[in-house]
């Protein structure tokens, strides 16, 4: 470079030039966004020089004419006229032409260089840049002063770009200048391009490691989702293996019954048994919630409802001095769970529950309810009668006495016990089935068998809540007495 | 300071009486319902005598876990030697306590007013 013996600061490295620069000249702005033109403004006010802006090409050539500055900055793409324009305006005008001009290009296309240089511009700088780059720059400019002489009217290049030929007219000043300037430029670029590189390197390392540890992450996850799934389905295996037989024989009586839990674990749970020769025990119980919590306790509260003679049993107790086992009221057994299964106790969790005893010699039902739905009685004849027993869940009012009922069973009654999962079963509107439909698909089946019965309400249920499926467990249970 | 502590209820006071207002117009998941029975406890806060009110006017859908929370509610709101009341409850979440015989067991009132109306006897 032809810098000044006298200059010290004038390096190679246009980076290391400070921002004061080593003289102060009159600086005119050519530029369309007022935000880009105060920005520079700012760092050339820094830098010691004084700056006009004109918002366009065809103002800065009029503020030019006004004034000759020392330098011209100008934007390429502005309103009324670019800055090629304003450019060539200046270069053909013989008392301006030796003005240096820096196009500020943004360099979108390689052109950009060829119509600079046709348009006679000394230099450019692309966006963005450093102010410091760009004050360099000027400086350079400023040093190697166009001669007015030099080539004037220039002599025609042809050069050769992206597979078209150009015809440029351009000083051979002008052309050393836009050479180094490109050269520079190109520098100054592949330094930026180096150290995106090396940045870009280092977060395809980092994305590298954080997609293995994802991957790790996202294997953990399905290894335990499959533990849990498969734990989930051993324990409804568990709670499935302590329904009754599907195929259960009672004497005097045909059995039929229905049990599909919403999720893997239901918190219903139901059963039916001999509870001695003469009696048959039956129950339907139904935990709040769903889940592991409730079908837990659905379990253990079937575990208490056992026909199996022990003094844990609350169905059947040890007759006294080695006499017959007895059999307890179904209103004592209310009682007494209601006493063992306190919500507060059970994780807040209380249950609707409806337990009979049917006597099958003589067909009489004693039944007890929990706040449970009501039992279905249909007659030989079809007719059915909802009976409701007004009581409490279990489990929600401490120290209650429950109430018995007495139903006597004509030979071929029946009656269905079931979870509100039926009436209450919801449709996309969530609007519910309700008894009415309940009623109706029962004695729509009354001349059918009990299992056909069964199986029909539990369809209509399905049918109902389509196209989900229940979001309740369903539980029934129906028993005609034969006599 | 209260829009951090309640999501799920508005609670307001009249003289005594702590109104709590179900914002949801459905209450069906566990999530809500273990995030309702925080709240409620929090409102509570074992003050001995506590007047409460739940007003159900938003709520068109509830699921009967719900009666399992209210029912821990009234025996906690029993335990404290308080009253608890319930107003403005609609037909249909009316049938969910009455299949269950809850509302024999609960004070529900027609509307609020009515409610305060009894609380001041």
């Amino acid at each position: 470079m032809n810098a000044p013996a006298a200059t010290s600061s004038a390096g190679a490295s246009p980076d290391e030039s400070t921002a004061q620069s080593r003289r102060s000249v009159d600086v005119l702005i050519a530029e369309d966004s007022r935000i880009q033109a105060k920005m520079l403004e700012r760092s050339l006010l820094t830098a010691g020089h004084t700056v006009r802006w004109a918002i366009n090409g065809a103002e800065a050539l009029s503020m030019v004419r006004e004034r000759r500055p020392a330098i011209i900055v100008s934007d390429i793409e502005m309103p009324e006229m670019t800055g090629y324009e304003l450019c060539s305006a200046i270069k053909k005008d013989p008392a301006l032409r030796t003005i240096p001009l820096i196009l500020l290009s943004t360099l979108a296309d390689p052109l950009d260089i060829i119509r600079g240089l046709d348009a006679g511009a000394d230099n450019y700088v692309t966006k963005p840049y450093e102010a410091t780059y760009l004050l360099a720059r000027m400086d350079a400019l400023l040093d190697t002063p166009l001669d007015a002489s030099d080539d004037a009217g220039g002599v025609v290049l042809e050069v050769g770009l992206a597979g078209q030929k150009f015809r440029v007219k351009a000083g051979r000043q002008q052309v050393l200048n836009l050479l180094v300037s490109t050269f520079e430029n190109a520098v100054t670029k592949n330094k930026e391009l180096i150290v995106t590189n090396q940045a870009l390197s280092v977060a395809k390392d980092q994305l590298q490691h954080t997609n293995t540890e994802l991957t790790q992450l996202n294997e953990k996850i399905e290894h335990s989702n499959k533990r849990m799934v498969r734990d989930l389905k051993a324990a409804a295996k568990v709670q499935q293996s302590l329904l009754p037989a599907l195929a259960i024989t009672i004497p005097s009586a045909t059995v039929a019954w229905r049990y599909v839990p919403c999720q893997e674990l239901a918190g219903d749970f139901l059963n039916v048994f001999s509870l001695d020769s003469e009696h048959v025990g039956l129950f339907v119980v139904d935990v709040s919630g769903h889940g592991v919590p409730s079908s837990l306790l659905a379990v253990t509260i079937g575990a208490f409802l056992s026909s199996k003679v022990s003094d844990s049993s609350l169905l059947v107790r040890p007759g006294k001095e080695g006499g017959p086992p007895v059999v307890v009221g179904p209103a004592e057994v209310a009682t007494q769970l209601n006493r063992l299964f306190q919500a507060d106790e059970q994780a807040g969790l209380y249950f609707t529950f409806i337990y009979g005893v049917l006597h099958t010699p003589t067909g009489h039902l004693r039944f007890v309810s929990g706040g449970h739905p009501p039992l279905a009685h249909m007659s030989r004849e079809g007719r059915i009668q909802l009976i409701e027993c007004e009581s409490f869940p279990i489990g929600y009012v401490p120290d209650i006495e429950y109430e018995e009922h007495l139903l006597e069973l004509k030979p071929g009654d029946r009656i269905y016990l079931y979870s509100d999962g039926v009436p209450e079963a919801m449709n996309e509107a969530l609007d519910q089935m309700g008894n009415e439909r309940m009623t109706a698909t029962i004695e729509a089946a009354r001349s059918q068998s009990l299992e056909t019965g069964v199986v029909a309400l539990l369809d209509a249920v399905q049918a109902w809540c389509q196209p989900k499926g229940p979001l309740d467990d369903v539980s029934i249970l129906g028993i005609e007495w034969t006599g | 300071m209260t829009a951090d502590l309640y999501r799920k209820i508005e609670v307001s006071k009249n003289d005594v009486v702590n109104i709590a207002t179900f914002k949801d117009s459905k209450i069906l998941d566990e999530g809500a319902l273990d995030e309702l029975n925080v709240e409620l406890v929090r409102l509570i806060n074992d003050r001995a005598g506590i007047e409460l009110l739940l007003d159900f006017h938003n709520v068109e859908f509830m699921s009967s876990a719900m009666l399992g929370l209210l029912g821990k509610i009234h025996r906690k709101v029993g335990g404290l030697k308080g009253k608890l009341k319930m107003c403005s409850i609609r037909p249909q979440i009316y049938e969910v306590f009455k299949l269950t015989n809850l509302n024999k067991l609960f004070s529900i009132h027609k509307d609020e007013a009515e409610a305060l109306a009894a609380f001041a006897k």
